[in-house]
C-alpha cells in the first residue's frame, strides 16, 4: 500500500471522517510545510501516552488526580455522576456546575452485556459513603432508555448510603445525546434536577 | 423502491455517523428490519425522542427486498415505555424479549411474533413490582412459542403420550426433546441437561404458558428456576442445527439476575 493510501485509509477510520474527507486531508498534509505533520503526529503520540483515567473520578487526564479532583474551589459536598468522560467536558462546556464528578465508564446495556459489574458501583459507593461529606449525587446519565434505567439503578443502590439522590431534568431531547449537548440545555437541565423517588 | 408504513418497536440503536443512527427494528409488516435514521442525531432532527430502545410506533420505511439496509423515513411514536426503566428487573426482561427476536425470529413477516412480543413488553412496564419475573418468564415463553418453539407440555415431548399433571410424580422437562416427557420415555433415559419438575413446579410452568391461567406467584428461588428452565430452552433452541452458539448477553444478565437490589 502507498503511503498516501496508507494514511486515507487510517483517516477514514475516524468517526465522521469518510474516504473523501480523508483524501483531502491528506492532500492538505501534502502542501503544508513538513513540521505542521510532525506536530499533528507528535500531538496524537502524546495523547496515546500520557491521557490517563482520574484514579478518583475517571475523567481523563494527562495528571493524577485530575484538575478537577485538586480543585479546592470546587464543592466536595457535590458528586455528578456522568457515563462517559466526554460527557464531563460537556457540563464542564457550561461552566455552571461547581461540584465534581464520577464517571462510571458505561451504562447499564443487557443487549451489549453490560450490567452492573460493568459499572464498577463498588468505587462510586466509597466515594459517597461515611465520612466522604458527599451530601448530594446528580445522576447525569443520558436521557435514553439505558441512561434512565441506570439511574433507577443508582438510586436504589445508593439510598443505603442515605445521601440526597437527584436527577438531571429531561430538558435534554430523549433519545439524544449529552456529548452533542448545547450549553444552555445543559445548564438548564442541572438547575431543574429533581429528587428521585422510589421507581417499585 | 417503496414507501410503506407499519408498526414497529426498535430493537436496538446504533449511532452509525456523526449524525445518522441506525436501528434494528421489529415491524408487524416486514419482519425484522435493519434501517439507516439520517440526520437522527441532529438537535433538530424531526426523529427526536422517537428511536429510544423498546419504544412502540409507526415505521415509514423506503423498502427494497434485495437491500440489507433500508432508510427510515419517520417514526412516529405510540408508546415510549418509560415503565420499563423503572426497574433493572424489567429492562433485563425486556431487552430479552428484544435479544430472542433479533436472533430467532425468522427472515420473514410474523405478525404474530410482533403481537407477542409488543404484549410482552406492555406487560413488563405495567406489572406489579412482585410480579415482574413471572411476567418476564410467561412472556418468553409466550414469544418462544409463536417463533416456533412451543414446548410440549400437555403431551410427551418424544413419543406424544398424554401427561397428566397432578399424578404426584416429579415430570422431566428436557429442552434437546423439546418440553415434558412421559414416565416411559423419561425411564428409557432423559438427555443432559433435563429438569426435574415436582408437580407444583410443572403446575406453574403450565400455567406460565397458558395466558388464561392466572399468572402464578413464584418466591425468589421458584422465580430463579423458572428463569433457569427458559433460559436453557432458548440457548438449546437458537443453537440447533450445529450453528456455533450466538451469545445472549440480554438472556444470561436477566438469567442470572446478577444486581444488588430487589425489583
Ligand atoms: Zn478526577
Ligand atoms: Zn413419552
Amino acid at each position: 500500500m502507498s503511503a498516501i493510501e496508507d494514511l486515507v485509509t487510517e483517516l477514514s477510520r475516524l468517526p465522521g471522517i469518510g474516504r473523501k474527507t480523508a483524501q483531502r486531508l491528506t492532500f492538505h498534509l501534502l502542501k503544508q510545510p513538513a513540521e505542521n505533520a510532525e506536530r499533528l503526529a507528535q500531538a496524537i503520540r502524546r495523547v496515546r501516552e500520557q491521557v490517563i483515567a482520574c484514579g478518583t473520578c475517571g475523567n481523563l487526564t494527562d495528571e493524577d488526580p485530575c484538575a478537577i479532583c485538586r480543585d479546592p474551589r470546587r464543592d466536595t459536598a457535590l458528586l455528578c455522576v456522568v457515563e462517559e468522560a466526554t460527557d464531563v467536558a460537556a457540563i464542564e462546556r457550561a461552566a455552571r456546575f461547581r461540584g465534581r464528578y464520577h464517571v462510571l465508564g458505561g451504562r447499564l446495556s443487557p443487549l451489549d452485556g453490560l450490567g452492573p459489574e460493568a459499572l464498577h458501583l463498588e468505587r462510586l459507593l466509597a466515594r459517597v459513603g461515611n465520612g466522604s461529606g458527599v451530601r448530594e449525587v446528580i445522576v447525569a446519565t443520558n436521557p435514553s432508555m439505558e441512561g434512565e434505567v441506570t439511574a433507577t439503578y443508582l438510586q436504589q443502590v445508593l439510598r443505603s448510603t442515605g445521601v440526597r439522590v437527584t436527577r438531571i431534568a429531561r430538558g435534554l431531547p430523549m433519545g439524544g445525546d449529552l456529548e452533542y449537548a448545547d450549553g444552555v440545555t445543559i445548564a438548564q437541565a442541572l438547575e431543574a434536577r429533581r429528587d428521585m423517588s422510589d421507581a417499585d | 423502491m417503496t414507501l410503506l408504513s407499519t408498526p414497529a418497536v426498535i430493537l436496538r440503536s446504533y449511532r452509525y455517523s456523526e449524525t445518522s443512527k441506525v436501528v434494528r427494528l421489529a415491524t408487524r409488516e416486514l419482519g425484522v428490519q435493519s434501517a439507516i435514521a439520517k440526520g437522527a442525531l441532529r438537535p433538530q432532527s424531526p426523529f427526536g425522542a422517537a428511536l429510544e430502545l423498546l419504544s412502540e410506533g409507526v415505521a415509514q420505511l423506503y423498502h427494497r427486498d434485495s437491500r440489507e439496509l433500508q432508510t427510515l423515513a419517520a417514526f412516529d411514536v405510540t408508546a415510549l415505555r418509560r415503565g420499563l426503566a423503572t426497574s433493572l428487573g424489567r429492562f433485563a426482561g425486556a431487552t430479552t424479549l428484544a435479544e430472542v427476536m433479533l436472533k430467532m425470529a425468522p427472515p420473514a413477516p410474523l405478525p404474530s411474533a410482533y403481537d407477542r412480543l409488543v404484549a410482552g413488553l406492555e406487560s413488563l412496564a405495567t406489572a406489579p413490582a412482585d410480579a415482574v419475573d413471572a411476567t418476564a418468564v410467561r412472556a418468553l415463553w409466550r414469544l418462544l412459542g409463536v417463533l416456533g418453539f412451543e414446548p410440549s407440555l400437555l403431551a410427551c415431548a418424544r413419543d406424544g403420550a398424554g401427561l397428566e399433571a397432578g399424578n404426584g410424580a416429579a415430570v422431566i422437562f428436557s429442552a434437546a426433546d423439546g418440553g415434558a416427557l412421559c414416565a416411559r420415555c423419561a425411564a428409557a433415559g432423559a438427555p443432559d441437561g433435563a429438569s426435574r419438575l415436582p408437580p407444583p413446579a410443572f403446575r406453574d410452568l403450565l400455567a406460565l404458558n397458558d395466558p388464561a391461567a392466572a399468572l402464578p406467584a413464584l418466591d425468589a428461588a421458584h422465580a430463579a428456576a423458572h428463569r433457569r428452565l427458559v433460559a436453557r430452552f432458548t440457548r438449546y433452541h437458537l443453537g440447533e442445527g450445529g450453528a456455533p452458539p450466538s451469545p445472549l448477553p440480554a438472556l444470561d444478565l436477566w438469567e442470572r439476575r446478577a444486581w444488588i437490589v430487589a425489583s
